[in-house]
């Protein structure tokens, strides 16, 4: 139960952080100017300082009523950045279609139901679909093969 | 006699084969979406987005807002034939859509939806025709004091229905907000929190944080989830057509569900769900069958859809007149005018009439369309809510990173958006909902130019926000409902989680 208390701390407490990390950054290096002709950094500061005095009252309230917070699902969230980060790093290397298929293929496999046969037909669907209708439809200027 | 040739250039604007196409594409795309649970009309309007830059603003607008419209019909269809909400706002129809379905009168359920959902949506269109040009030349009177109070009601609207309570609900608006001021500052030429990153200096892009917020933390959190696959039991679509006794019962709630919507769609904050979640229990109350209720009433299934239909179309009332978007979606909508470079306001009227008319007579199109679409395509949504839906998540993720792409073949933007992605799974764990965080967003930047603005004009006197009665009395009501929020939320109807 104590951990629990405790993790759930964690989402206002990063508030927190944010929120003064915000006041900071515009009062040191960001003009403040005055309440007339205010700077750059006076309305940062204000919202930041705001959201410093949300979190702060959350977190005091969060000690006598903690509110839930849910398990997170690593499988899931590796297998969806996994998904993303293939696109990224494949779409400049080898183009966008290749990607694609690389990327569908690692998103799926956060499914387990989801059998190999499946996978392959969605990627290709998926790549062409894209091409279809970015590239020919849109005409969207992508680099569909790197080299062809 | 204005109004004719407002309404003849709005024809003139929506009736050509182009803006037909896409208003077809809109309603269909949302139809599609709102019958998928899981994938909400937000994710779509957002991944729609970047789209929506390779067409004129006209254009575009039609088919995002088709997406939103078309979603309420879809919503209603996996409500009654399976009792699961496709939408949040669906979720009322539930109550006696599937009673009915269950009767062997899906199709009765699903026809009277087709009907109530029109007439709601063009009872909607015609208080928004009625009401924006004068609620616009009522807002030409604001000053920046008033202007930064009617965003500062949004805002507090906005965050006071995340169910997760008001105080999370600000502090989602707060961070939005503090999001909105990275890049270059308008009136210094300063760059502002850029960290070191030269790609910041423009600020965030909206796509990228809507893309990542709702997209791709929407699918880590739902792609694991209950995959059951949605076999239907057989549902009997032999008959259509409601009795005449039924025809008659439906006349008057119809009339009550549109009005309801009507207002509370031009609310800022409280939208579709809110609408049918009111009307429903209103009628329950007046209705001479209303003890019969949730047991297969017609009664039931036509109230909430003309509410949510009709909340629908004048939650657009709100967000182009006064820029003031009432909703999530609707602060898109907002974002896809601006990337167009049109600044939504009391002067879009009158600046872009083509615009403003054009999509009020697609309205009348895109309905029409859901109208005639709703019914010889149930069986097309029925077999494709059979597909196993994990074949979706990779789809979304692909078209997700395609489209926050396409904008400027950047890859810089798709780590951005990879990273609001986390950022919303790590605060959806903690209770935080995002949804705020993007209204914040969208109208921050506007309320610190209007607040630097109006102190400016008073010479630095943050009194002028108080003594200016029209911004007195907007702040007022903030204030007022910020209170009311301290309510328990179990009192509450419509913030009971479905």
């Amino acid at each position: 139960m104590h951990r629990d208390r405790l993790i759930s701390q964690v989402g206002p407490a990063l508030m927190l952080l944010v929120g003064l990390a915000f006041v900071v950054g515009s009062i040191t290096t960001l003009e403040l100017g005055s309440a007339r002709r205010m700077g750059p950094g006076a309305f940062p500061a204000i919202v930041g300082g705001l959201l410093s005095v949300l979190a702060l009252v959350t977190l005091i309230r969060n000690v006598r009523q903690p509110m839930g917070w849910d398990q997170p699902d690593p499988i899931s969230v590796l297998a969806v950045a996994g998904g993303v980060i293939a696109f990224a790093f494949l779409t400049p290397l080898l183009g966008v279609l290749p990607a694609i298929v690389v990327s569908v293929l690692t998103t799926s496999s956060a499914v387990p139901q989801f059998r190999w046969p499946g996978r392959i037909a969605l990627a290709v669907c998926v790549s062409v679909a894209v091409w279809l209708v970015f590239v020919k439809g849109l005409g969207i200027p992508l680099t569909t093969i790197r080299g062809l | 006699m204005e109004l004719l040739s407002n309404l003849a250039l709005g024809f003139a604007t929506a009736a050509t084969v182009y803006n037909l196409t896409y208003c077809f594409v809109g309603v269909f795309l949302g139809t599609f979406i709102g019958v998928l649970p899981g994938v909400g009309p937000l994710a779509a309007v957002a991944m729609l987005l970047p789209v929506s830059f390779y067409l004129p603003p006209e254009t575009a607008l039609v088919m995002l807002a088709g997406v939103y419209y078309g979603a309420e019909y879809g919503g209603s269809i996996a409500s009654i034939l399976l009792n699961i909400p496709g939408t949040p706002s669906a979720s009322v129809t539930c109550l006696d859509g599937y009673p009915m379905a269950r009767d062997g009168r899906a199709g009765v359920a699903l026809f009277s939806t087709a009907i109530a959902s029109f007439f709601g949506a063009i009872f909607g269109v015609v208080v928004m025709v009625l009401l924006s040009p004068a609620l616009a030349e009522f807002a030409l009177l604001f000053g920046p004091a008033e202007y930064f109070a009617v965003m500062v009601l949004g805002l507090v609207a906005a965050s006071v229905v995340s169910t997760s309570g008001a105080l999370r609900g600000v502090m989602m608006v707060c961070l939005g907000i503090l999001l909105g001021t990275v890049g270059v500052d308008i009136n210094s030429g300063e760059t502002r929190f850029v960290v070191g990153m030269p790609e910041l200096r423009d600020g965030v892009s909206l796509v990228v944080v809507a893309m990542g917020l709702f997209g791709i933390s929407e699918v880590m959190v739902s792609a694991r989830g209950a995959t059951r696959s949605y076999a239907t039991e057989r549902i009997s679509m032999s008959k259509f057509l409601p009795t005449r006794s039924e025809w008659l019962r439906s006349i008057g709630p119809a009339i009550r569900g549109s009005a309801i919507g009507s207002f509370f769609g031009t609310l800022p904050g409280t939208g579709q769900t809110v609408a049918s979640f009111v009307g429903y229990a209103l009628e329950k109350r007046i209705s001479p069958r209303g003890d019969k209720f949730g047991t297969g009433q017609i009664e039931g299934v036509v109230v909430p859809e003309a509410a949510n239909n009709a909340a629908a179309q004048t939650a657009f009332i709100p967000t182009l007149t006064l820029g003031i978007p009432g909703s999530t979606t609707m602060a898109l909508m907002l974002g896809a005018l601006m990337i167009h470079g049109i600044t939504p306001g009391p002067r879009l009227i009158s600046e872009h009439p083509e615009l403003f008319w054009g999509l009020i007579v697609s309205f009348l199109f895109g309905n029409l369309f859901l109208l005639i679409l709703n019914i010889p395509l149930i069986g097309l949504w029925v077999r494709l809510l059979r597909v196993p839906h994990y074949y979706l998540y990779p789809t979304v993720v692909v078209l997700i990173c395609v489209g926050v792409y396409s904008i400027d073949n950047s890859i810089f933007d798709i780590w951005m958006t990879l990273a609001f992605g986390v950022l919303g799974y790590v605060l959806r764990l903690f209770r935080f909902e995002p949804a705020p965080l993007l209204i914040g967003f969208v109208l921050g930047p506007m309320l610190e130019e209007f607040f630097r603005r109006a102190m400016l004009l008073s010479r630095g006197d943050p009194m002028v926000f108080l003594e200016r009665p029209g911004s007195a009395a907007l702040l007022g009501i903030a204030l007022v409902l910020l209170l009311a929020t301290a309510i328990p939320r179990r009192f509450l109807p419509w913030a009971r989680p479905a």
